[in-house]
């Protein structure tokens, strides 16, 4: 009897679960039939550009090494792409299933029609065969035959392609040159409250113990936020280890920028354009890592730091319980426009001593690559080529990098736009059954990488994409506080003082094809990023100077065990190629 | 077609097994085509036939330097630690199962029985989240703590490095025991009720009945799942430990399926991965029976 009541709540579980399953599901359905039925209204708007859409519906898989999200796009941008097109995006995401869906895709000699993946790995599918072929067709594509140059010194550097055939297309191109830098803000400088800093009286800050004494003294005025949680300087998470091609603790690992350095897998790229291995005591990681173990012992680090992930770190930045960050993106979770009027927002803050790293603009792209599936034939592709084509065009990287028109911008008298509903991305507003419902930030472009930057010029405003350097948006944020900023420092924008005092390091973008990891080195590197964090999360809480230098000996020692000496020799020579692409510049 | 009604018998029977044959063939042996990746140096996308075949060269590099045997050599006894403790304390879910049987009330049994079987279906990420709550330094018991003045800043539970086998075995022990203890109830439920009353007509107490009776009744269901428990001394999961590890306890928590993760698949090293299951199935295939044997000599009957 006993199991017989078991089973039959475990059913009734069940039953309920499939039965709200099951609901969800029907939901999708009216919602795609709604958009189908107001897909009639705008096909013919969609038709005046040319590329309407055509066929039966189409469902492309992208292998997607930017996305967050896996599955169909759904919301808005399904909808953009649905009109013009008649296509559904597919998205299949390593970094949501794993990195293991690669093997298995591979192995099975399709990975997606259309393909994003890293570089390296491009090159590798490539060789493969896994990629197609493209170098007859791009001249027939406006859009994409624009970037000619950057694509062909892409493809040129392929291994093992002396035919100079096309099978990639660079992401984030730009349109300016390999060595201008053409932001305001680099992407990682120390950023302050500009209220709290200013409640101090604006001192400046010589070296990294002079931020730390101006950041104890926020603390020890605002131990808590409003809301009367406590407040740190530093926040920091564990969950981002190890990425980007860099060993080692993400948030050091991005603060050596700050003295001009750069990591390279293992190794550090100096100012005077030699490599040391990350175990120099001399090298900026070593530096950074005392500076937060400093940071540490005068009570200035959150104590969650070691246990907690980007998202629980994120939610403190949102809610004021963290007084220092460091990447130029990380205070859209802070500054909004309330915040920059009233002054309590987040801005750069020089330290005297420091010489600022940044990579040039990324004019031969940022580093990952689309290409066309191997298996594609017929009318599929040139279907997938006009989707690409479009996705390059000034129409597609409006959608991309602003939004739509009524929705997130309007057109001025003069043809530039003007920014609206701003934070329709952070707080996910609800966008109008007209152009496809649901949240805004649901309804975002899920393939998250775009062919061309956000900072390049669209032709037809003669403004960048990206709204930050909009006319109009430069006259709403001219605010008291940026006023007050520029007075202070004599200049109208941070990277602006940077060049303006010879503070900033700008590296040339290149385009040089990059070996990949053999087996014997992948494992190595692993095992080496392993003990690299462990030892220098215990760092960064240790007591004293004698247990943190203990502590960095017996790591140098274990690494030295595991092969540490093969992987700064192969990554100095994997990277001198590129050191010497970026020479040629100078 | 068949001279006699035996052989014919003896087709038909075949016929009756040969889809459990399939079944095990397809899943259990096929899959062994697997550690062919132990030999080469395979690397997606490039499939295995055009890999390099490279002998034992996986299997030394486990080995090769000191500083590898020695963190080897911690993941192993983290392993059998972990493993051990559990088996230390297999006994428990079975005298929790005895002591529920005992409950009077049978709504009060029913709630504990549910309530103890319940976290079994918390998948091990959410009880991540509810020990993170619980044990953060603004968590529940920091907060308790430290407004009853006992501590003054907060405790770190999560990274310290100590206890923490034993800290695992608590975690898998909540999550576990009511689960496990319901073989142990179906077990007693089949306990002959004229044994238990004989026993109190011969002046039996409550204890003396549980003693003589209850658990030597379900001893043999015991030892059955302690044996079994054995031979998957080296399979602790991952979940758990990749959940609760972090890079302060790292030394302490990395069980081999957790260390086959971390060094190996999630990075894509494929052959080093397969290398190191190998050799765990034949550690596992070893103790399997060596147990075996044991059970022959001590209860004169193996159990494969």
């Amino acid at each position: 009897m006993k199991f017989k009541k078991l089973a039959s709540l475990l059913v009734a579980t069940a039953l309920a679960v499939t039965t709200l399953a099951g609901c969800s599901g029907d939901d999708s359905t009216a919602s795609t039939d709604s958009s189908t039925a107001s897909n009639t209204t705008t096909t013919t708007e969609a038709s005046s550009d040319g590329s309407a859409a055509s066929g039966d519906l189409l469902t492309i898989e992208i292998y997607d090494a930017a996305a967050n999200y896996q599955g169909t796009q759904s919301g808005w941008f399904a909808k953009v792409v649905k009109d013009r097109f008649n296509i559904e995006l597919n998205i299949i995401a390593p970094q949501v299933a794993g990195d293991a869906i690669f093997q298995t895709r591979a192995s099975s000699g399709n990975l997606g029609d259309i393909v994003l993946l890293d570089a390296v790995q491009f090159a590798e599918c490539v060789d493969s065969g896994l990629i197609k072929d493209i170098t007859a067709d791009l001249p027939n594509y406006s859009n994409l035959a624009a970037y000619k140059e950057q694509i062909d010194v892409y493809n040129g550097g392929l291994p093992n392609n002396a035919d100079k055939k096309t099978y990639g297309i660079p992401t984030e191109m730009m349109n300016t040159s390999p060595t201008s830098y053409s932001q305001d803000v680099i992407y990682s400088s120390p950023l302050l409250r500009w209220d709290l800093y200013s409640e101090l009286g604006c001192p400046d800050i010589a070296d990294l113990n002079g931020l730390l004494d101006v950041l104890g003294q926020m603390m020890e005025k605002h131990p808590t936020n409003e809301a009367g949680d406590p407040a740190y300087p530093f926040s920091l998470w564990a969950d981002w280890d190890g990425g980007d091609g860099m060993l080692g603790i993400a948030n050091v690992v991005q603060l050596t920028t700050w003295y001009g350095e750069k990591l390279r897998g293992s190794v550090i790229l100096k100012p005077d354009g030699t490599f040391t291995p990350l175990t120099d005591k001399t090298g900026s990681y070593y530096k950074i890592l005392h500076f937060l173990n400093d940071a540490y012992r005068r009570g200035l680090v959150d104590p969650d730091s070691g246990v907690q992930d980007w998202n629980t770190a994120c939610a403190k930045m949102g809610a004021g319980q963290v007084y220092l960050m460091w990447y130029s993106w990380q205070v859209g979770f802070w500054n909004s426009q309330e915040r920059l009027e009233n002054g309590t927002a987040f801005i750069f803050i020089p330290v005297a001593d420091q010489n600022y790293y940044t990579d040039a603009d990324a004019y031969f792209g940022s580093g990952r690559v689309f290409g066309v599936g191997s298996g594609v034939e017929g009318e599929k592709y040139e279907r997938i080529m006009k989707f690409l084509n479009w996705y390059a065009s000034p129409e597609g990287l409006t959608f991309q990098h602003v939004g739509i028109e009524g929705f997130n911008y309007t057109v001025n008298e003069d043809g530039t736009y003007t920014a609206i509903n701003t934070n329709a991305l952070m707080d996910n507003l609800p966008v109008p059954e007209e152009y496809g419902g649901a949240g805004y930030n649901d309804g975002n472009n899920a393939i998250n990488q775009w062919i061309v930057g956000a900072n390049s010029t669209n032709p037809v405003t003669g403004e960048t994409y990206a709204k930050d350097y909009w006319k109009s948006w430069k006259e709403t944020t001219m605010t008291q506080m940026k006023k007050d900023w520029a007075a202070k420092f004599g200049a109208a924008e941070p990277v602006d003082w940077m060049k303006q005092n010879n503070k900033l390091v700008i590296s040339p973008n290149v385009s040089v094809s990059l070996a990949a990891d053999t087996n014997d080195i992948g494992v190595i590197r692993n095992q080496c990023n392993e003990s690299v964090c462990d030892y220098s999360w215990k760092m960064i809480f240790a007591k004293d100077d004698a247990e943190f230098d203990s502590m960095w000996d017996e790591m140098t020692s274990t690494l030295e065990g595991i092969g540490f000496a093969d992987l700064t020799a192969f990554d100095i020579e994997k990277h001198t190629v590129e050191l010497n692409a970026k020479n040629a510049y100078k | 077609m068949f001279k006699n009604k035996k052989k014919l018998r003896g087709y038909k029977e075949f016929l009756m097994v040969l889809p459990f044959i399939i079944l095990v063939i397809m899943f259990c042996y096929y899959p062994l085509y697997g550690w062919f990746y132990a030999f080469f140096d395979y690397k997606p996308p490039k499939p295995l036939s055009e890999a390099e075949f490279v002998g034992l060269k996986w299997f030394s590099y486990m080995l090769d330097t000191p500083t590898k045997r020695a963190q080897l050599g911690q993941v192993l006894l983290n392993t059998l630690a972990v493993s051990g403790l559990s088996i230390l304390f297999s006994w428990f879910p079975m005298i929790f199962a005895v002591f529920l049987n005992e409950i009077k009330s049978k709504k009060y049994r029913k709630f504990v029985q549910t309530a103890t079987t319940l976290p079994n279906f918390i998948s091990w990420v959410l009880v991540y989240s509810i020990a993170y709550c619980v044990f953060n330094s603004t968590g529940v018991i920091n907060s308790l703590l430290g407004d009853m003045g006992i501590i003054d800043k907060p405790i770190e539970f999560l990274q310290s490095s100590e206890h923490v086998w034993f800290k695992m075995w608590l975690w898998l022990t909540w999550k576990n025991a009511g689960w496990a203890a319901i073989m142990y109830i179906a077990a007693i439920a089949g306990i002959d009720e004229e044994l238990k009353e004989a026993a109190r007509v011969d002046g039996a107490n409550r204890m003396q009945i549980i003693r003589h009776i209850t658990i030597p009744s379900i001893l043999p269901t015991y030892l059955v799942l302690l044996f079994l428990n054995i031979a998957n001394f080296l399979s602790n999961g991952m979940e758990q430990f990749f959940v609760f590890q972090n890079n302060f306890n790292k030394d302490t928590i990395q069980v081999l399926d957790l260390y086959v993760y971390n060094i190996a698949m999630g990075s894509g090293g494929y052959p080093l991965a397969t290398a190191i299951s190998i050799f765990k199935s034949v550690v596992s295939i070893i103790l399997l029976c060596v147990t075996n044997k044991i059970s022959k000599v001590t209860r004169g009957e193996g159990f494969i």
